[in-house]
């Protein structure tokens, strides 16, 4: 019948929350700002991830070409190198003339001429960090080699010093921790936006006066609910295509190790997200169903706004001593728990009995914000013009 | 109540004030199936108010609205079409879609809803407005539209706020059109106006508000009786001004040798015949109805006096 509006149809009678969320996510994919908006933030974290790895091209593995003689340093310089933390690469170099250009040039880092037990490094300026020592510690092995040494007796000589820790840092690695707290931010600042979006949708419905309609038939509750709901998955989608387009830019550019993120610390990432989403999207569209315009919908939002920089500065705060009471308090209570807790896992072991103490009662808080912004809402929905008090609207 | 057709709307006993302002007192009527209602009062007079607390959009301090014999739940308030004063729909979402969202969310599916909403648009002439946005419609298509919304889901009860205001006369009388239809489909219908005539012309009964009270309920000939009476008589010969000198009886206005005259209840209109006939030839007495807008215009001003 028609090709641009394809309905579902069907003969179900779906929920009205159900309904509600559709109509959000249909309106919202169609938007040109909506489709814009993904496409400019995914080609903007693109060209961050590509401007990173040409500024941090510095950290490329040395490239180390051995001529001659000390071809033969090769493997236990590999070897001596990685044990160094140092990373590099070696090849054979046939004509060291050629190579002392490459060297100038800046194609090649490290030109090893000489022979095995004596070897010399060519560089343009400076030897990078640990390539010297492993260079000196393969070569004081051959010596001990063309000495008479055994292979053993060789490896017990040169044997590193052990290292003894006496505060060994967190079972969880700092790299995690990094990425971990670098997508919980993110997520944090998302989730501002798409609260801005509900704080939005519902003043659109105030100011169009299609509320009175609505709220004639359905439970206000319900309008809210789906409403969240339908932007919450679409937010959630935009994030995952951003998301995807980091990931790939990252894979192709090498520029850090994926493998850093695992995938618990993403899908716990994401059920926080989902949980705070939840509770400010809820808290959003309460306040904004206070005034009838979209220019009063920034100074009414600002609380939550405030609330969730507090937010973002307890975590700061907190991040030194992830287990002590300010931060234990703080992430039990709502408004913080979503990034309190994510900071907490990411960065120590939380008991158990608090994550799931916090999650019910930012559960328990999220329904009793429905309730309540049910029904300032339907109370707030009539009252047009001047900005409703929140205990008139409260009362009703 | 007659107790044997339970199929009406009753509201009973309703009364809400807003501060110190009382919006409706007390107030008692009843829209019955298949009846055309017609909803007149000056602004303010609290018919909005009644609409909404019919629609659950408000509460009521007090009193209490039925359909079938039983109190509104939202269950039963999901099967009314209403039409608000504050027209609202999604300025930015397709027209037939919007409708469809509508249907489905009053309960229908998908399919009965889409097919509806194509109905409905066939019916108001906007077959070819289907994809458009509500936004790039006229004010009088997306008052049609409106409209559409409330007859999508094919409701028990329609409730609309006046749905006539600010339509060219072809759509009035479309629109006239379907709300008759509907009370024929047994629907009763009650909608608020401020155009008396149109009022007059299709409703089976009119209710007047004012100050949030109902001061007259019923046909338009019920509300005639126990009114004032006019005359019209056409006499050549009477000076001017002249007066019957009988009580009851005022001169209304005068045009040349026709003059109108009003007669108070009860008064005997062949006495001011015989004393027309008393100034020369009568050549025409005519008996005036008065229309819905001078018996509105008398109910209010004996209510202000």
């Amino acid at each position: 019948m028609n090709a641009r509006w394809r309905s579902p149809g069907g003969t179900r009678h779906l929920p009205i929350v159900v309904l509600v969320a559709r109509r959000e996510i249909r309106m919202r994919l169609r938007s040109r700002v909506f489709v814009g908006g993904t496409i400019v933030m995914a080609v903007l974290v693109v060209v961050g991830i590509v401007a990173a790895s040409l500024l941090a091209g510095k950290t490329t593995p040395a490239r180390v070409g051995f001529s001659g003689g000390s071809q033969a340093l090769e493997r236990s310089f590999s070897t001596t190198a990685a044990a160094l933390g140092a990373n590099v690469t070696v090849s054979d170099v046939a004509d060291v003339t050629a190579a002392e250009a490459q060297v100038t040039a800046g194609t090649l880092d490290v030109l090893v001429t000489g022979s095995e037990t004596a070897p010399t490094a060519v560089v343009k300026a400076a030897i990078p960090p640990n390539v010297e020592s492993a260079l000196s510690l393969a070569a004081e092995a051959a010596r001990l080699s063309a000495a008479g040494l055994s292979p053993a007796a060789i490896d017990s000589a040169m044997a590193l010093v052990p290292v003894q820790l006496l505060q060994p840092p967190n079972s969880k690695d700092n790299e995690n921790l990094f990425a971990s707290l670098a997508l919980g931010i993110l997520l944090w600042i998302a989730l501002g936006q798409y609260g801005n979006l509900v704080a939005q949708g519902v003043v659109e419905e105030k100011a169009t006066r299609i509320m009175e309609i609505l709220l004639a038939t359905i439970q206000p509750s319900r309008l809210l609910a789906g409403k969240v709901m339908g932007i919450g998955l679409v937010g959630l989608l935009q994030l995952t295509i951003v998301g995807a387009a980091a990931l790939i830019a990252v894979r192709v550019t090498s520029v850090a190790a994926i493998p850093a993120l695992g995938v618990a610390s993403i899908v716990g990432d994401i059920f926080w997200f989902l949980l705070g989403f939840l509770f400010y999207a809820t808290a959003y569209s309460a306040v904004a169903s206070l005034v009838s315009r979209q220019e009063e919908v920034q100074s009414a939002v600002a609380p939550i706004s405030i609330l969730q920089i507090a937010g973002y500065l307890l975590m700061y705060a907190t991040l030194p001593n992830p287990s002590g009471p300010l931060a234990t308090v703080c992430s039990l209570l709502p408004p913080f728990t979503p990034i309190l807790m994510a900071v907490r896992m990411a960065s120590s072991d939380v008991p158990f009995w608090q994550v799931g103490l916090a999650v019910a009662l930012t559960v328990a808080s999220i329904v009793g914000l429905t309730w309540l912004a049910g029904r300032i809402y339907s109370n707030a929905a009539l009252h047009l013009g001047a900005r409703t008090r929140f205990m008139e609207a409260f009362r009703g | 109540m007659s107790g044997t057709d339970q199929r009406q709307l009753e509201i009973d006993g309703v009364s809400k004030r807003y501060g110190q302002t009382v919006a409706v007192h007390d107030l008692t009527f009843q829209i019955r199936a298949g009846e055309l209602f017609g909803f007149v009062g000056r602004n303010g007079a609290g018919k909005t108010t009644t609409m909404r607390i019919v629609l659950g959009v408000l509460a009521p301090d007090s009193g209490v609205v039925r359909w079938l014999g039983m109190p509104l739940t939202l269950e039963t308030r999901r099967r009314i079409g209403y039409m608000p004063e504050e027209r609202g729909l999604y300025p930015k979402m397709r027209v037939a879609e919007q409708l469809a969202y509508l249907g489905e969310l009053h309960g229908m599916t998908g399919t009965e809803a889409r097919q509806a909403a194509f109905d409905w648009l066939d019916r108001f002439g906007l077959a070819d407005r289907r994809d458009a946005d509500l936004q790039a419609l006229s004010l009088g298509n997306q008052q049609r539209v409106q409209l559409a919304a409330a007859l999508v889901f094919g409701p028990d009860v329609l409730v609309l706020d006046e749905p006539f205001a600010g339509l060219d006369p072809v759509a009035v009388d479309v629109m006239a059109a379907v709300l008759r239809e509907r009370a024929e489909a047994g629907v009763p219908v009650i909608f608020s106006s401020h155009e008396l005539e149109l009022v007059e012309r299709i409703c089976d009964r009119v209710g007047i508000i004012d100050h949030g009270q109902m001061l007259a309920c019923g046909t338009v000939a019920e509300l005639r009786v126990g009114g004032r009476e006019r005359r019209w008589i056409d006499m050549p010969g009477a000076p001017d001004p002249w007066e019957p000198g009988i009580p009851g009886v005022q001169l209304v206005q005068a045009d040349g040798a026709r003059r109108l005259f009003e007669l108070d209840p009860g008064v005997d209109d062949q006495a001011l015949l015989r004393a027309a006939l008393v100034t020369g030839p009568v050549r025409g007495f005519e008996r005036v109805e008065p229309s819905l807008g001078e018996l509105f215009r008398t109910v209010i001003g004996e209510a202000a006096a």
